[in-house]
């Protein structure tokens, strides 16, 4: 069962994200940043529209990064949060997602993009953990 | 790290690492309650660093640099990293000066309600200018010149009161992405989230007669200080020029202990693309500034019927920028991460205006607390490389004075302060409270006791339009 907590920064927001599979971490980073960005828990209808992601990066730590950076962009440009995410193929360097939102006009909280500082993903006790920090 | 007190407002490492931190004995125990020193630290890894990496007295945690943060690398060789600069290129500060009394004006509300309907805030809001490609293309490679003369949103007198004239021939727009564009395309004149903000304002107290006079200010007088910067545009550059860093680093022998301080030599393929860019978001955020100034003049017409050219602009300084400067006889690429530029009177860059008495500097207070208007010295180049604070500076997270801070607690106190206030929400306003910063008062007399800066006003708001 994936979770995710967001932690204090003086500044900033750190995210942190737990999976039993890498698809299922990078999944539930999406639907977090998601929640971050807005209260408005609505998953659309599996009959909604979707739109097929792929993100490549050098390595696991930067597809996270790139991944989440990918969201932020298509939030902004679309003025959607993106709660239905489904991560279908993945590796240390390449990701593909199908993803479905809802209208945002006005969010909670505005996510500039991701950062590469004290970015961490780790095995632990059989899953996978990651820590990230979101530039807001 | 053992910092060694060199006076009583300058820190510095003791051993081979060069970092020197502004600020007293109570700034510098905030400053070591997060990790900013160590990423100031960190900062000494760029390659070609000249000198010591520096923290202002409002330093706090970033990511790479720290927020509050300034190292020079020598030119052109010498190190960029898109981390010193930070994800909101260009973000920095306008002031106003309206010539209007606060005794000619009864009521500020129906102005400050004014502006909230000409002045969208918050995340992905658009404005009224929207850009299509060819526009978009000179916003980036002209900034205001082209918004003032084809556009005609502003006065051409504007130009010469504007960090760099509002314009930095270095851009090129053929390295900022399409997606940055898409960002951008509708943004000119918004104001954005977190702690954006257009203030209006009164001049509560001069300090230096002179420098108040070169620069406009009278007591009494009604100012506006607008705080945004290049919005989505800016934020994609940086995240586009990041990743190309990350990967280009090991081809340049560079490691670096934070990935968020990617860098490459200015001279190379990669560096040279990011600063085009960088100077392109630059200039789409003085644009953003300067629309913003257009909508101020509108609605200060129609309120209280005042004329656009009784409003001049004071100055317009970023405090998220690289730029090339001279400091000390030596070419260097000058990174500031939330620090002002300070220049002094013997500065050629400064209008004939202000050239016996230097670059006016703004320092925004917390929501609700008094700013300050400084003027550089010459001295501030060999203290801190020609640079000083930029606000109050972060102590608290945004949660935390949540926690603290009852919004609509606060929102009364502003109010029967008579202070008017638009936030889109209480808890937003809440993450802005003055609990949750450090005191102004107490960052600036740092800054004015370390030789680099000099007070010239106080201002304090009567109007406040958070982003």
């Amino acid at each position: 069962m994936a979770d995710h907590s967001f932690e204090e920064h003086v500044g900033e927001v750190r995210l942190r994200v737990r999976a039993e599979s890498l698809s299922e971490l990078f999944a539930e980073a999406g639907r977090a940043l998601a929640a971050l960005m807005s209260d408005d828990p609505t998953v659309p209808s599996p009959d909604a529209p979707g739109e097929e992601v792929v993100v490549r990066a050098r390595d696991r730590g930067g597809l996270l990064v790139e991944w989440m950076n990918e969201l932020v962009y298509r939030s902004e440009t679309r003025k959607k949060v993106y709660t239905a995410v489904h991560v279908s193929q993945i590796s240390d360097h390449e990701l593909h997602a199908q993803i479905r939102g809802i209208d945002a006009t006005d969010l909670r909280t505005a996510v500039k993009a991701a950062t590469y500082h004290d970015l961490r993903i780790d095995d632990c006790d059989g899953e996978i953990c990651a820590s990230i920090i979101l530039d807001v | 790290m053992e910092l060694e007190r060199l006076s009583d407002v300058v820190y510095q490492t003791t051993g081979a690492t060069r970092v020197r931190v502004l600020a007293d004995e109570v700034l510098i125990e905030q400053i070591k309650n997060d990790h900013s020193l160590v990423q100031l630290m960190n900062v000494t890894s760029l390659p070609g660093l000249v000198g010591t990496a520096i923290g202002m007295p409002d330093m706090h945690e970033g990511y790479g640099f720290p927020v509050g943060g300034v190292a020079a690398t020598l030119a052109p060789d010498g190190a960029i990293s898109p981390g010193g600069i930070g994800f909101d290129i260009n973000c920095g500060v306008r002031l106003l000066a309206t010539g209007l009394e606060r005794a000619e004006i009864e009521t500020i509300e129906p102005i400050v309600h004014e502006l909230s309907r000409s002045v969208p805030t918050g995340y992905g809001r658009g404005g009224r200018v929207v850009l299509d490609g060819s526009e978009m293309e000179r916003v980036l490679r002209e900034g205001c010149r082209y918004i003032i003369e084809s556009r005609g949103l502003g006065r051409p007198e504007d130009l010469s009161f504007i960090e760099s004239n509002g314009s930095l021939p270095e851009a090129d727009g053929a390295a900022v992405s399409h997606r940055a564009r898409e960002r951008g395309h509708d943004q000119l004149g918004t104001l954005g989230g977190g702690n954006h903000f257009l203030e209006v304002q009164v001049v509560e107290e001069i300090f230096d007669e002179t420098a108040a006079r070169a620069f406009g200010l009278s007591r009494g007088q009604i100012t506006v200080l607008i705080h945004t910067g290049s919005r989505g545009l800016g934020h994609q550059v940086c995240s586009d020029h990041v990743r190309v860093m990350d990967e280009a680093m090991p081809r340049y022998g560079i490691s670096v202990p934070d990935r968020q301080l990617a860098c490459v030599p200015l001279s190379s393929p990669e560096g040279r693309a990011y600063f085009g860019a960088m100077c392109a978001a630059a200039n789409f955020a003085w644009s953003n500034r300067q629309v913003l100034t257009h909508r101020v003049r509108e609605v200060f017409g129609r309120k209280v019927g005042l004329h656009p050219d009784r409003i001049r602009v004071v100055y317009d300084v970023a405090h998220n920028i690289a730029k090339l400067e001279t400091i000390e006889g030596r070419r260097v690429c000058v990174h500031r991460k939330g620090a002002t530029r300070a220049f002094g009177p013997s500065s050629a860059e400064l209008p004939p205006q202000y050239r016996e008495v230097g670059q006016p500097i703004f320092i925004p207070g917390s929501m609700g607390t008094a700013s300050f208007v400084l003027a550089g010295t010459d001295a501030a180049q060999g203290v801190s490389l020609a640079s000083t604070c930029h606000g109050a500076g972060r102590a608290m997270s945004r949660g935390a004075a949540k926690r603290a801070v009852v919004g609509a607690e606060l929102r009364r106190q502003l109010e029967a302060r008579g202070i008017v206030v638009r936030c889109p929400s209480n808890a937003e306003l809440a993450e802005e409270a003055p609990v949750a910063y450090k005191d102004v008062e107490r960052v600036v007399d740092v800054v004015v006791r370390a030789g680099v800066a000099r007070r010239v006003a106080r201002l304090v708001p009567i109007g406040v339009l958070k982003g």
